[in-house]
């Protein structure tokens, strides 16, 4: 099992900040793809993506344990 | 220099007496004097930074004062221009701190201009357009740029320096605009101090000389539902056009240029005219009942719905539509193209 966490409005469609995923072995695409269809999201594609407070790209295999972060960029000033 | 004002600086003894000097020999940018910014300069004025120099293109609003700290009522009731308003304030506060103020976009045209001779950048803007238009030049030139966004109860922040850190495009890719605006769903002041006081306090310990005290995370929080998290900024995307590949894509030339933009809540702005006349145009203007001239810019209230609020350097504000198409027209009918 991985463990996700969401923030900003992510953490609001879905109505929690963290959820446990059974995606270990499995590309940070494809728990991309598993999240979209899961909770019925419009994109994953512009958020910021971490694994383990590791900036990470989509081909990264996720291992058991491994914390993965969907943080939307902050544009208001 | 003035070791007096400074004692509570200087005795914490990281800063000192040399960095103390250090700062007062320092220039910054400011892009953006809203909230961000007007807390990010109140600071670093305090704190004795030798040049500040602050952009911004918007005028004060009475809905600003919630937390943009350097302005009033009276601004706001004058609608100066931030950058002013922010200047006088300032220069109340340090008088030994040279301002400069700059009413204006920071665009491709005239962001080499801007960061010259500066020493950090730091971000008060309200879009990431103009936040990639810093980090390209930025890293082109070589500067630190201190990144920061607010909204609702969130932040995020970072401090990225070129050669040693990635950059903001290794992060955040194009495209990742049309998230929420503090014009749609708010922002609370506190979340706007905490994060422009993380912006200011990377820069202290960069111009102080204290570099292997960054902190280096893109830190992102949400001080209302209680959560942080950092991402460490080790290692760059290897096919990041800025950072690594040297194209800088903010700082080329686009095939159509996007002389109309959104701009907040109920106002286009269109950018066609690179100089105008506000005397000209107000005789133009005359017969229209409603016409505020100030130095700065010219206010012409069409009907009970729509405003124009025409600036020296061309840029003309359309309120009361969010319709691009409707607000060229409006523009082509009373301005002309
Ligand atoms: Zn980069």
């Amino acid at each position: 099992m991985i463990e996700v966490l969401f923030f900003a409005e992510l953490r609001e469609k879905i109505d929690s900040g963290k959820i446990p995923m059974d995606a270990a072995g499995k590309s940070v695409k494809e728990l991309k793809e598993m999240l979209v269809a899961k909770y019925e999201l419009k994109t994953l594609d512009n958020v910021m993506i971490a694994v383990n407070e590791e900036y990470t790209t989509e081909s990264t295999i996720l291992a058991d344990d491994d914390v993965v972060a969907f943080i939307p960029p902050v544009s208001g000033g | 220099m003035d070791i007096n004002r400074y004692s509570r600086q200087i005795l914490f003894e990281q800063i000192n007496k040399s960095g103390q000097q250090r700062l007062s020999e320092s220039t910054v940018l400011i892009v953006g004097i809203g909230a961000l910014g007007t807390v990010i300069s109140n600071q670093l004025v305090r704190a004795g930074v030798g040049k500040v120099r602050i952009v911004d293109r918007d005028v004060v609003e009475i809905s600003n004062l919630q937390r943009q700290i350097l302005f009033d009522e009276e601004d706001a009731e004058k609608s100066l221009p931030k950058a002013i308003a922010a200047k006088r304030k300032l220069e109340r506060v340090n008088s030994m701190v040279e301002i400069e103020a700059i009413i204006g976009n920071a665009s491709r045209d005239n962001i080499d201009e801007l960061t010259e001779g500066v020493d950090v950048v730091l971000d008060g803007t309200d879009n990431f357009a103009t936040r990639y238009l810093l980090n390209d030049i930025c890293f082109k030139k070589n500067i630190p740029y201190s990144y920061g966004g607010v909204v609702s109860s969130r932040g995020m922040t970072a401090f990225f320096v070129p050669k040693q850190t990635p950059c903001l495009r290794c992060l955040s890719k194009e495209g990742s605009d049309g998230n929420q605006t503090c014009d749609t769903v708010g922002v609370i002041s506190p979340v706007v101090d905490m994060v422009s006081s993380l912006q200011v306090t990377e820069t202290l310990k960069y111009l102080t000389n204290r570099g292997e005290y960054l902190r280096n995370t893109l830190r992102s929080l949400d001080i209302w539902f209680n959560q942080q998290y950092d991402i460490k900024l080790n290692k760059p995307d290897l096919n990041c056009p800025t950072c690594q590949l040297n194209q800088y894509p903010a700082l080329q030339k686009k095939a159509k240029e996007e002389e109309i933009v959104l701009c907040g809540r109920n106002t286009v702005q269109i950018h066609l005219l690179n100089h105008v006349s506000l005397e000209q145009l107000e005789s133009k203007f005359s017969g229209i009942q409603s016409l505020k001239r100030t130095p700065f810019f010219l206010k012409v209230t069409i009907d009970e719905q729509i405003s124009l609020t025409i600036f020296t350097d061309g840029r003309v504000l359309v309120q009361g539509t969010e319709d691009q198409v409707y607000a060229r027209t409006v523009y082509d009918r009373y301005i002309g193209s």
